[in-house]
């Protein structure tokens, strides 16, 4: 009952999505005979499309009718996820497939995971391998504890016509970007993003320091890399960017507050999920038709990296329905498609294959075709080393943002960059210890 | 303690004073009545002692054992590692910022609160017109969950939909948006934990209010009457005989905000996550994200203790203190 | 002689009324825009360019219609109001005996019990929701509100049982003596004399069992995921944000639905223990 309400609150809360047909999709592996009559319970996050929710749950539904399966699906804030996971690991009880979304805990709970390497295998031969990064959010040693089931992309969101009435040219590089926010900031629409305690600032600030070359870890995760000269010339620009094309907003803001500012007009650009592209289309009709895409700006040496956000399915091994679980976990990658749909172009895939032209959304929408190619772009916290522990909590802490608000606040980079090394280092040690 | 038991002894001779000659048979000791009020007295306080003893006496040790270890969310069953989690915390800039500004926030907002309290408790025992819905106005705070009121702070502190400064500025007494004159609440680092304060003294000194006034009701009218007899004035009173006979009350009351304080992570959590930059980062804040959601249990435990060795000897200075008064 | 009581009434109340003003704005204020919030359209709160305290698209009842026929409000407000009712009831008659015992019987080794008592607060609840959750799960009580109604009593009892001890001590000894003459044996002497002069003392912790029973957001987040079971704080919180969309007037009306109707029954409580005292307190 609790479930139907939810349904429709969906309904209610996101734009109804037309299911796309199953026709077009794979045919899906027959599941086997013993999930019948079972239960599988299922913990994932709100999605920030609404509608994805919706179609979610109802796809899930579907499966576990068509499988025989009572399938129970609750939803929390994606913040909320680790304590609860604590709680059911404490317990030894809960949901029997999980999710993990922006905190990795592959390398906490792997030895209270599934090993789920044959779902990986058979997902990667249908659909031609898996992106590179993506494996350290599901890999551990080499054996699969998690499926990936897809990343957000966190592109640059510009208002063509602020740009074009100042003979601005598209923000394709950081320098433009910031070219175009000292222009426009006098005009009242400066750009924004996050120098707080937020998950967008964690990841748009490491996307400055990866165009601009700097790296977090070296390839195996045990190094860090940050003390280096690029790392502070992208501090340096970030103060420039702060001071020249910011207001002392972006101090206080939240993960929704750029999509605020993009959405009631004030922003000439902004660096988000395209969820701020969708709530825009939702709510200010003319801003939207002015608001353009971009994968990312390049850096001073021409790299462009976006700092994607995974998505990661498990399994507890206290789970009771280990079988139904992986099957489903299956079922998701072969229906990614219809998933890129429902959440109107914000899902992406891990798998290689899924990446054919057109893309569903994506493909189609003139001003987010680029996205197509992101996947090439992408890498994620901890760049290029693994989502390991110490990389998560690197995150989690953020240390990065941090720096980038110390800097921007006036603070001197060489001192910043000591401080910001030494509380690294100190949670790299603490991790290599144990 | 040993005043109590010195009592307790001293009670028994006169009670086999009275059994001895009654009875025929040898006199049974657990028919004195020192021994049926301790047996009457311990089964009074069973259930109170065994509730909390198992439920949060056995958990605790628990966790001083993950403060003491290198135990992860995914692995509690961990090496032993003494006080290294205690050394790691100490080293770090963001433990040293979010110690000093948990002492400010409790200290701070405790002052706050115990002055409106004290000060609303003592309007509302008058009487005068629509004391009632006043008073019912003046609870509500109080009683709206908190983890649903912070985010209605939240969002009449927005940078930029902020209704407070709707106001303000309308009053002419900031500056436009966009400009340096607009207050950003929740950005700006001293007021970012002017902010969080705020809240908590907010929702809190209706509680303070409450507790004074149950405090004073307990105060038996005679005994103020005795005092005005005697040419005592309002503050002579006051501090005479209505504070030391609500003492007890006050300091508990006292005590039990100021360790929630100390403890609650929903304010600052929802409101700005210790940012920007740490200004408003408390211990429990620190501890949460270290230990649950980075997974470093037990330098967040550590973290979450650290002020343990520090608040008990002082408290149990204070409750024996208040145990031992007489009045 | 009337003309000048009547003047002096007036400015007691002119005083009065002045010294609360700034708590009136302090306390009202936020609800007040909490409770504008809950009754306007999603699109009249992002406009700051005219006043926000009114309407300036019509009000609408839409958000409490969302509350109530598209989550499981209903439940919610069940669920809390059976936990926060049971909490009190186990709160009652742990503390009630406990603070008794601690203020009126001269028991060697009580003062450590009851210190030991006060000082589990000091255990922080973000480390101690994980072996409880053991606990919980134990008990088969995951993903249940009766999984609360364990847990909460042990930040409830602590506080009310010093809070009785403090009642209990301004008791008079002679009314009790006085009542154990009379025959009644201690525990008639507790339940008959000392309990309902206490009644101020009781109603203050039904009062704070209660309130702080909906003020948890911690516990109830890691024992309860199921919509159906959780308290409002916890339905509100985690299913009026989606992502990054903040369903503002329901999460406004969610909190103010529970909250108001709290605060006007705690006031016939404390109307009551208040008019009990004279005024010769304060005067």
């Amino acid at each position: 009952m609790a479930r139907v309400t939810r349904r429709e609150f969906m309904r209610f809360s996101g734009t109804v999505v037309a299911g796309a047909s199953l026709a077009t999709m794979l045919d899906a592996r027959q599941a086997p005979a013993q999930i019948r009559g079972t239960t599988l319970r299922m913990l994932k996050w709100s999605h920030f499309v609404p509608a994805y929710d919706q179609w979610f749950d109802k796809f899930a539904q579907e499966w576990g009718e068509k499988n025989g399966v009572r399938v129970l699906v609750d939803h929390i804030p994606h913040l909320e996820l680790p304590a609860r996971y604590a709680a059911e690991f404490a317990a030894g009880a809960g949901h029997d497939l999980i999710y993990f979304v922006g905190q990795i805990l592959t390398g906490h709970y792997y030895r209270n995971l599934v090993d789920m390497t044959d779902v990986a295998g058979r997902l990667a031969k249908k659909y031609g391998g898996w992106m590179p990064s993506a494996t350290s959010a599901a890999q551990v040693g080499g054996t699969w504890y998690g499926i990936p089931d897809f990343f957000i992309a966190i592109p640059i969101l510009w208002r063509k016509d602020l740009f074009d009435q100042h003979g601005l040219a598209a923000p394709d590089t950081w320098e433009k970007f910031r070219t175009a926010a000292r222009t426009l900031k006098p005009t009242g629409h400066p750009t924004g993003i996050q120098f707080s305690h937020c998950n967008d600032a964690n990841h748009n600030w490491r996307a400055v320091l990866y165009c601009f070359g700097a790296r977090e870890a070296d390839p195996s995760g045990r190094e860090v890399l940050l003390d280096s000269k690029e790392t502070r010339e992208a501090l340096r620009f970030a103060k420039a960017l702060y001071e020249e094309g910011m207001t002392p907003e972006v101090f206080s803001w939240d993960d929704a507050a750029d999509n605020r500012y993009l959405a009631s007009g004030v922003a000439c650009c902004i660096h988000d999920a395209i969820s701020a592209y969708r709530t825009t289309e939702d709510t200010n009709p003319e801003v939207f038709r002015n608001t353009f895409v971009l994968p990312e700006a390049a850096g001073p040496g021409g790299e462009r990296r976006n700092v994607g956000e995974p998505n990661v399915w498990a399994i507890w091994k206290f789970s009771k329905n280990v079988a139904a679980a992986k099957e489903f976990v299956e079922y998701v990658g072969d229906h990614q498609k219809e998933a890129m749909t429902a959440s109107r172009g914000y899902n992406l895939p891990f798998l290689q294959g899924q990446y054919q032209k057109p893309m569903p959304v994506i493909g189609t929408d003139p001003k987010l075709h680029t996205l197509q190619d992101i996947g090439k772009i992408t890498s994620f916290f901890g760049y290029p080393g693994p989502m390991s522990p110490p990389a998560q909590e690197v995150l989690t802490s953020f240390i990065i943002p941090d720096m980038f608000t110390r800097v921007a606040r006036g603070q001197d980079i060489e001192a910043t960059v000591g401080w910001g090394m030494g509380e690294i280092r100190r949670i790299y040690a603490k991790h290599q210890a144990g | 303690m040993g005043e109590v038991s010195a009592g307790g002894k001293g009670e028994r001779p006169a009670a086999l004073a009275i059994g001895v000659p009654t009875a025929r048979v040898a006199p049974r000791w657990w028919r004195s009545i020192a021994v049926r009020r301790f047996v009457f007295g311990y089964s009074l306080l069973t259930p109170a002692v065994l509730y909390v003893g198992l439920l949060v006496g056995v958990p605790f040790l628990f966790s001083l054992y993950l403060a003491l270890s290198d135990a992860s969310v995914g692995a509690p069953v961990a090496r032993f590692v003494g006080i290294d989690n205690l050394l790691a915390a100490v080293e770090s800039s963001t433990f040293r910022v979010a110690l000093r500004n948990s002492l400010v926030f409790t200290l701070g907002a405790g002052i706050a609160k115990s002055i409106l309290g004290t000060t609303l408790a003592f309007l509302l025992m008058q009487r005068f017109r629509g004391r009632k819905v006043v008073r019912a106005l003046l609870v509500m705070p109080f009683t709206i969950p908190i983890a649903v009121s912070a985010l209605g702070w939240k969002w009449m502190l927005d940078s930029q939909f902020s209704v407070i400064n709707w106001a303000l500025g309308r009053l002419h007494l900031i500056g436009a948006y966009g400009t340096d004159g607009w207050p950003v609440w929740l950005g700006q680092p001293a007021l970012a934990l002017a902010s969080v304060m705020f809240v908590n003294v907010w929702r809190s000194f209706p509680f303070g209010a409450i507790v004074l006034m149950a405090g004073l009701t307990s105060v038996p009218p005679e005994v103020i009457d005795a005092a005005k007899v005697d040419g005592a004035n309002f503050l002579q009173r006051l501090r005479q005989v209505i504070v030391p006979m609500i003492a007890p009350i006050l300091l508990v009351g006292g005590l039990f905000d100021t360790v929630f304080t100390l403890s609650d992570i929903s304010i600052v959590y929802l409101l700005t996550n210790g940012g920007p930059n740490g200004a408003t980062e408390i211990l429990p804040t620190l501890a949460y994200r270290v230990g649950i959601q980075a997974g470093a249990l037990g330098r967040g435990a550590a973290i979450s203790l650290f002020l343990f060795p520090l608040l008990l000897p002082a408290m149990v200075l204070l409750l024996r203190n208040l145990r031992r008064r007489e009045w | 002689m009337p003309r000048s009581a009547r003047r002096r009434a007036v400015r007691k109340h002119v005083l009065i009324y002045a010294g609360l003003a700034p708590f009136l704005v302090l306390a009202v204020f936020p609800i007040l825009w909490m409770a504008i919030t809950a009754i306007k359209q999603e699109a009249d709160l992002y406009r700051m360019d005219v006043v926000p305290f009114w309407f300036n698209l019509p009000p609408t009842l839409k958000n409490f219609a969302l509350l109530f026929w598209r989550t499981s409000y209903a439940d919610w407000i069940v669920n809390t109001m059976s936990v926060s009712f049971w909490v009190s009831v186990i709160t009652i008659l742990t503390a009630v005996p406990a603070g008794y015992a601690l203020a009126r019987l001269k028991l060697p080794g009580a003062e450590n019990l009851g210190i030991g008592i006060f000082m589990t607060y000091l255990v922080p609840p973000i480390i101690l929701f994980l072996p409880l959750a053991r606990v919980v799960s134990e008990l088969g009580l995951q993903d249940s509100w009766w999984s609360l109604v364990v847990v909460y009593p042990t930040f409830t009892i602590p506080f009310c049982t010093w809070l009785l001890m403090g009642f209990f001590k301004t008791v008079p000894f002679e009314i009790e003596e006085a009542a154990q003459v009379d025959g009644c044996g201690q525990l008639g002497a507790l339940l008959r004399v000392v309990l309902p002069v206490s009644w101020p003392g009781l109603v203050t912790a039904v009062i704070f069992s209660f309130t702080l029973s909906m003020q948890d957001f911690l516990y109830s987040l890691a024992f309860i995921s199921v919509s159906d079971q959780k308290p409002v704080p916890l339905g509100v919180a985690t299913e009026l944000i989606r992502g990054d969309v903040y369903f503002w007037g329901s999460l406004m009306a969610g909190a103010l639905l529970v909250g108001v109707p709290v605060a006007i029954v705690y006031n016939l409580f404390l109307d009551k223990f208040i008019s009990g005292i004279t005024g010769a307190a304060i005067k």
